[in-house]
């Protein structure tokens, strides 16, 4: 079993008076980043937490809006973590939502901004990858990227250049939370900080990644941060 | 062909095409310069006779030298510069270069031996930085900088006669001096040290993967945090590889690295880097005045 967590914890000066995209409503009334882990195991998967500012709770009332999304679509495991301050980078909310609720284990960190499916998520480290070649248009300055060996081993991630036809999907597995609150603390001075600097240095550090294989890709706001 | 590039030393650096090869021609026309480039081409022509597995030495064909001018040939290597190799290498190409590093060290080690540099060479190298830093019209007024200087001259007082390796060294090893090519690492630009040791390399080299220095030389934009973070890899892996081996090192190494930075700062014109020079001179006065303490 694992523990989902959705960060969704940028501030954007934009959001001042817009709705962060992942708040927002599809066609059928589910909100984006809800919508964003409807395509993941549900069996494998303890808790489920969405990480949200203070400051869009109180302007746009989203904790009340997810509550009535968790009761919808049956999310009896789902919480809300609301933090005071906006974070410097989608690993610090991370960090900051495993030390307030105390999460320990295997974690799946999921971007609330694109859907996947997947059949299977395994309790190790790994990268949601997606071949761009099945993308109909490709924004490929706002990826990063995974190089994947012969034996189906992360052995590269990088931020917004092509090394490879996978980029990375939005989705990122860890097997001890713990240790991931240990490699951001020792690099939470480096700015900006992106997950894939995190996991590049587990690599350099033999930690192993394998690649997890996703399908029905759907990237929402290409252009939007979401930490 | 001739296509004109910019080089790092002041040299003139032409790509030329001869019998259908690309060939590098680098060449001095300042009379001072002469003597250094031909010793630059004739350490680099003695390294190239040396296997040193992964890491490779570019041929030199021929060294045309007058009076006034000298021009070395040598072999064009198709390459990645160290920032485009660091933004898009896999975690298995550092672990071969940290191997690589490490191999070519313990190489030119095993050419050395041991001897005593006596203290003289460190204490007249500080005499002469000294001099130096009172002339620079950029430093001689920057009392900061002069009490660095000071500090430092009494760390150089008390190291005393040095045994270590000497006989082979690179005498520039950072990583704007080598060229990456797939797993293979050409080095360019040999030069003279003031102790032909292997330890001045280990000094070079963590001039970079500790104190990042080549990439405040680098002004096209790079992903900063990657390559602090694959310097920082490096850094460690060789700090540690030599204070396990060798007590040379473990006395050595911070004393020279002061040093070092010291010998950048004399020639210092640029107020963001001697800011840079001064901030990392006071922070290994700090690691040597705690060690002394400790």
């Amino acid at each position: 079993m694992m523990t989902l967590i959705v960060p969704i914890a940028a501030n954007n000066p934009e959001y001042a008076h817009k709705l962060p995209q992942p708040f927002r409503l599809d066609d059928e009334g589910t909100m984006f980043c809800v919508k964003a882990i409807t395509g993941l195991p549900k069996d494998v998967i303890r808790d489920i937490y969405f990480v949200i500012l203070r400051e869009h709770d109180e302007r746009f009332m989203v904790g009340e809006q997810l509550a009535m999304q968790f009761r919808r679509h049956h999310l009896a495991n789902a919480h809300v973590t609301v933090l005071d301050q906006p974070t410097q980078s989608q690993a610090e909310t991370i960090a900051r939502a495993i030390e307030l609720n105390k999460i320990e284990g295997v974690v799946f960190i999921k971007d609330a901004d694109c859907y996947f499916t997947t059949d299977e998520i395994l309790p190790q480290n790994g990268v949601a990858i997606y071949p761009l070649e099945n993308l109909p248009i490709v924004d490929p300055q706002h990826k990063s990227y995974v190089a994947v060996d012969d034996m189906f081993y992360v052995t590269n991630i990088i931020e917004k250049r092509v090394v490879s036809h996978f980029f990375s999907a939005g989705g990122y597995c860890f097997e001890d939370a713990q240790e991931f609150c240990c490699y951001y603390e020792r690099l939470k001075d480096y700015s900006p900080l992106y997950l894939s600097h995190i996991i590049y240095t587990m690599l350099l550090d033999k930690k192993i990644f394998r690649p997890i294989q996703i399908d029905g890709y759907q990237d929402w706001a290409v252009t939007h941060v979401n930490q | 062909m001739k296509l004109d590039i910019q080089g790092h030393s002041g040299c003139d650096i032409t790509i030329v095409t001869e019998d259908n090869e690309l060939h590098i021609h680098k060449s001095t026309h300042d009379a001072g310069y002469v003597p250094r480039l031909v010793n630059q081409a004739n350490k680099q022509i003695a390294a190239s006779k040396t296997e040193y597995q992964h890491i490779r030495v570019p041929k030199i064909f021929e060294v045309v030298q007058t009076p006034t001018d000298a021009t070395i040939k040598m072999e064009y290597i198709y390459s990645k510069n160290f920032v485009e190799y660091f933004e898009s290498a896999g975690f298995e190409q550092i672990k071969y270069l940290i191997g690589a590093i490490k191999y070519f060290i313990d190489l030119e080690i095993n050419h050395s031996t041991l001897q005593t540099v006596p203290s003289s060479i460190l204490t007249d190298k500080m005499a002469d930085v000294a001099r130096k830093v009172e002339k620079n019209v950029h430093l001689k007024d920057d009392a900061e900088a002069q009490e660095l200087v000071r500090r430092s001259s009494d760390v150089m007082n008390g190291v005393g006669d040095m045994v270590m390796p000497v006989g082979t060294c690179h005498g520039d090893l950072t990583f704007s001096n080598i060229l990456f090519n797939g797993n293979n690492y050409y080095l360019i630009d040999f030069l003279d040290s003031f102790i032909e040791s292997p330890l001045l390399d280990i000094v070079k080299i963590r001039q970079d993967t500790a104190y990042l220095w080549s990439t405040l030389m680098y002004h096209k934009p790079f992903d900063k945090v990657r390559l602090s973070i694959i310097s920082e890899k490096i850094d460690t892996a060789i700090d540690e590889y030599f204070t396990e081996k060798y007590d040379w090192y473990r006395r050595y190494y911070m004393p020279l690295q002061l040093m070092n930075f010291l010998r950048i700062l004399q020639y210092g014109h640029d107020d963001k880097v001697i800011a840079y020079l001064k901030r990392v001179i006071a922070g290994q006065l700090a690691i040597l005045n705690n060690s002394k303490n400790a």
